[in-house]
């Protein structure tokens, strides 16, 4: 036998052995005549913890984490295409639009009453986020709007006060240079806040600003008025002109991983940034960090002007599958979400807010290990109340808007464009587009006329 | 034409200030591995306290010293399905890509050429455009969370079929009329005259086709649910999630994943750049 086929011999046998030890080596699942559903969601270690209550709640009903790819949908669009998805997919408001736009949810708005998931079970605010034309389509896992937290360790060590309630962006400014200006005592240098994430910075801004995203019909872009303008350089500004937040280069140079924003995230973990603007969640990680834990502190987002301290509110919330084999046991899973149980776990674990606001009433009431100090979890209550969803229109992708918008920021985070040039050409693009879908989609013309009361003829802009 | 020191110098440090670029994420991947957490984000090669412990925490041999908690990671198992459905598809790719590199190369049969040409040109459909169809046929073929959903689409290469076809082609044809005329069959002259010829293109092909299937991550994350059947790609997602990264974590991961890559390339490298040089050329 030559030697090649002495070769090839070899490689079957060990391709065979390999796979007999594969296969061998599989746990089975015996048929114990429990249904096992999918949660498609991010697989974090909360997440364990979330399912067991779940499965001890439900007789012959189990949860189990479908992890995808972060933002990235591919899974999901795949395996609902062809009728295989999850059970139940958690979603943020514009994957909900770009969901239902598909097909691939089922509307809740028979079941949510009578099971008590309805709207109502969850914070006001939030409501008109968890559906769209009327009809609800998930239910919030968590809630959050974005707060300022603070490492009192690191205001300590420069003398500086305390974010107090009520405070601007002026004075948010004003702390940032002191922390900046002010040597330390113990000789250790931060920087004074980590800019983490540059969208949700700036939408937070443009929602304190009192901007929005498009007109309440959803028709016309609103990102080139003067409040999202002003948002828009005011960001700038603190990057180039105050000098409070890293540039992108800066930031570039900093981080030694990339991506959805965890640099920021690890330099304020490892006290390498005295604030960050972020949701309650971020508590669940203090556990990897003991030196953050007993110095974390909270406050409102900074006011703009006379207004009040203003925020956007999101969730990650769950659906369920409109081609899902066990329908009724998802939609079981979505009763669950809302019981006090489940919420008990979300204060317990520090994942934002809980669903039901019953348990989240005051600062005292989401005490947790990681942060025992009532005072912190405060203004994360008092978030909700006042921030709001952020305007999602009917006649374009809430993907697209998403996408262009990271361009423009990272357009004036790199000096390519000034702010007011970059609010210009956003919203241009935007209008332009919806003007385009309307002129090729009859569906989209259909909700024209029923958003306007007016017949749809192709420059209806010309008289907006 | 002669070469001057000067110019030869000059060369000799460009190379090796690229070569010090390009080496130098991999430097910091293995640094930023030996790193404690608190250091991970510091702007500094060498660790100031330099530590082992990530090794073993990720193949959960003891609990993270921070949270005192194992990883909830089955890394082991997860090694193993990478370099299990990474040797059986180079296997499966080698062997279907030799056969009909030989039909298209050896053998004489009425529209071979266009056969070829549709085949290679199944090359130019990008890979987003056939996910669906692909997943598609393993729901049919109920492959679906499944090793053979992983192997399966995997064992048949175009690519590969190109690749050794150039090198059969490179191979006398008088070669075949000597074994036809001793009584030699198809399969005889396959196996025993041009396949050991073709050693050459097969070692190329089994390294790129190792190489590849070794990093694959998007099949496998759309094919596969459970946990069990996950290779390294896929699994390492565990460390990374909304909530924050241990990026010490995800390094020693990371170093510990490429390891056999790196292995390989150095053994082969010899063969890959010699096999790809003449597939290139030949024809």
């Amino acid at each position: 036998m030559s030697s090649m086929k002495r070769g090839l011999m070899l490689c079957f046998v060990v391709v065979a052995a390999l796979y007999a030890i594969a296969e061998g080596t599989l746990q089975r699942r015996r048929a114990d005549g429990i249904t096992r559903l999918r949660w498609a969601t991010d697989d974090n270690p909360a997440r364990k913890v979330q399912t067991s209550l779940f499965a001890t709640m439900t007789s012959g009903v189990q949860a189990t984490v479908d992890p995808g790819l972060g933002g990235d949908q591919t899974k999901l669009i795949v395996q609902c295409a062809t009728g295989t998805g999850p059970d139940v997919i958690d979603m943020d408001q514009q994957t909900m639009v770009s969901l239902v736009q598909t097909g691939v949810l089922l509307d809740l708005t028979p079941y949510a009453r009578s099971m008590g998931f309805d709207a109502n079970r969850t914070y006001p605010a939030l409501g008109p986020a968890l559906g769209m034309s009327g009809k609800q389509y998930r239910f919030p896992c968590n809630v959050w709007a974005n707060c300022v937290i603070y490492n009192k360790r690191i205001f300590d060590d420069h003398g500086v006060p305390y974010p107090k309630p009520g405070w601007t962006y002026d004075d948010f400014i004003a702390i940032s240079k002191r922390l900046r200006d002010t040597p330390s005592k113990s000789g250790d240098k931060q920087m004074p806040v980590a800019n983490w994430l540059n969208l949700w910075f700036y939408e937070d801004m443009l929602i304190g600003h009192g901007g929005r995203l498009f007109s309440p019909d959803g028709l016309v872009s609103r990102l080139d008025s003067p409040e999202a303008t002003a948002a828009m350089q005011l960001y700038y500004d603190m990057m180039y002109v105050h000098k409070i937040i890293p540039t992108a280069a800066e930031s570039a140079a900093l981080s030694s991983q990339g991506g959805w924003g965890s640099a920021g995230l690890n330099w304020f973990s490892t006290g390498k940034a005295a604030m960050i603007l972020i949701g309650r969640w971020y508590i669940v990680q203090v556990p990897n960090y003991p030196n953050l834990q007993g110095s974390l502190g909270a406050e409102l987002l900074p006011r703009v002007g006379d207004r009040a301290s203003c925020g956007v509110i999101d969730s990650r919330a769950s659906g369920v599958n409109v081609k899902s084999t066990h329908r009724r046991e998802a939609l079981e899973f979505l009763r669950y979400l809302a019981s006090p149980e489940y919420s008990r776990v979300i204060v317990a674990d520090g994942d934002s807010l809980p669903p039901n606001p019953g348990l989240a009433r005051t600062g005292a009431d989401l005490v947790n290990e990681s942060v025992p100090d009532p005072a912190f979890h405060q203004p994360f209550v008092d978030a909700v109340k006042n921030a709001r969803p952020l305007d999602i229109s009917p006649f374009i992708d809430p993907a697209v808007v998403t996408r262009w918008l990271t361009e423009q920021i990272e357009k004036v985070e790199n000096r390519i464009q000034t702010p007011r040039e970059s609010t210009r050409y956003l919203a241009s693009e935007i209008n332009q587009t919806i003007r385009l879908n309307l002129e090729r989609r009859p569906d989209l013309q259909q909700r024209f006329e029923a958003v306007t009361g007016q017949r749809y003829s192709p420059d209806w802009w010309r008289n907006r | 034409m002669e070469r001057s020191p000067a110019r030869a110098t000059a060369r000799f440090v460009t190379l090796c200030i690229l070569g010090l670029l390009i080496s130098l994420p991999f430097v910091w991947m293995v640094s930023a591995s030996f790193k404690p957490r608190r250091e991970v984000e510091e702007a500094r090669i060498v660790p100031r306290e330099p530590t082992t412990r990530n090794y073993p925490i990720v193949l959960n041999q003891i609990p993270d010293p921070v949270t005192h908690k194992r990883l909830d990671m089955a890394f082991g198992r997860w090694y193993f399905n990478s370099l299990f459905v990474a040797v059986a598809v180079t296997f499966l790719q080698v062997l279907t890509s030799a056969m009909a590199a030989y039909a298209f190369a050896r053998m004489i049969w009425n529209g071979r050429d266009t056969v070829f040409l549709l085949y290679i040109a199944t090359m130019m459909v990008p890979g987003a455009v056939l996910m669906i169809p692909n997943f598609q046929m393993m729901v049919w073929l109920r492959f679906l969370n499944t090793y053979h959903g992983l192997l399966l689409p995997a064992a048949f290469s175009a690519f590969g079929t190109f690749l050794l076809r150039q090198f059969m082609l490179s191979i006398s044809p008088a070669l075949d009329e000597a074994a036809t005329l001793d009584g030699a069959s198809h399969w005889q002259i396959f196996w025993e005259i041009v396949l050991p010829l073709a050693r050459p293109g097969l070692i190329a092909l089994t390294i790129i086709t190792f190489l590849g299937s070794y990093q694959s991550f998007f099949w496998p994350l759309v094919m596969l649910n459970d946990t069990q059947l996950y290779p390294m790609s896929v699994g390492m997602l565990a460390l990374d999630s909304s909530y924050g990264r241990q990026t010490e974590l995800i390094m020693a991961a990371t170093v510990m994943n490429i390891v056999p890559l790196i292995a390989i390339f150095i053994v082969f490298q010899k063969f890959l750049v010699k096999g790809l040089q003449v597939g290139g050329v030949k024809g």
